[in-house]
């Protein structure tokens, strides 16, 4: 399975992430693709995302609503749109704020499931991230001068 | 920089307004006025986006003066200009609770059976 190198500075625009979890990959499309269970675990260490404001549609155009609360009780609205659902293997969104289209991948090992993780920051036509790449090299330059 | 502190980062980059700000910022310290200026949102929202900016300490804001100027603040920025990197670990840390949360189901499952 090809992986992308983690990413070494810069702006790169794409990296893979793959596990392998043990548990069969229907439980694992479920994680992903049912509220009850995403509330569970998506999200980082001292997050929690409340299943009372998860809202999924799980099917190509459909949407993905969530907010996550930091410890200190801060609210952080997400959302995403489905690109493409092909249960139980593949699963692509395009992010609502962060111009980022990810991809999961899960691989069939019997009672255990490969897991891929792919995420490409859209360049083709789209100027949002190169708005946001030079915005980023601005700030990188003027504080390299400070 | 700890999780929780690279996750605010991340988030209060989220936003094209407030990365508006920021670029904004690097020519200078500005009032919320001055910020407003450029922008289609009001003071107030201006004053939520500085809010969230100031958690996440990508900028200060001066505590003696009446107009509280905000400026960029430069370590963690410098940091967050690797963003993608930042989005990487936000999943990693999901995938690691994701392992957790799989193992536990499981475990359930096969006490009830």
């Amino acid at each position: 399975m090809a992986e992308t190198p983690p990413s070494r500075g810069g702006i790169d625009r794409e990296f893979t992430i793959t596990r392998v979890l043990a548990a069969p990959r229907s439980l694992v499309w479920k994680a992903w693709t049912e509220p009850e269970q995403f509330a569970r675990w998506f999200g980082p260490r001292g997050f929690t995302t409340p299943l009372s404001k998860i809202a999924m549609d799980v099917r190509p155009g459909g949407t993905c609503e969530f907010v996550m609360v930091s410890e200190d009780g801060t609210e952080y609205s997400n959302g995403a749109t489905y690109l493409e659902v092909v249960e139980p293997e593949r699963l692509v969104w395009r992010d609502r704020d962060v111009d980022l289209v990810v991809t999961i991948t899960l691989r069939d090992l019997g009672d255990r499931t490969e897991m891929t993780c792919h995420v490409v920051g859209e360049t083709g036509g789209d100027q949002a991230l190169a708005g946001w790449s030079s915005s980023f090299d601005k700030l990188a330059e003027s504080l390299a001068r400070a | 920089m700890t999780v929780d502190e690279l996750s605010s980062t991340f988030f209060a980059l989220a936003d094209p307004t407030r990365r508006a700000i920021l670029d904004r910022l690097t020519k200078g310290e500005a009032t919320v006025n001055e910020l407003a200026e450029p922008f289609p949102v009001t003071l107030q929202a201006v004053s939520k986006h500085l809010k969230v900016l100031e958690r996440a300490g990508l900028i200060t804001r001066d505590r003696v003066a009446q107009q509280r100027p905000a400026r960029l603040r430069g370590r963690p920025l410098a940091e967050a200009a690797d963003w993608l990197a930042r989005y990487r670990q936000f999943f990693e840390d999901s995938f690691d609770r994701l392992e957790e949360h799989l193992r536990t189901i499981q475990n359930r499952e096969s006490d009830d059976g």
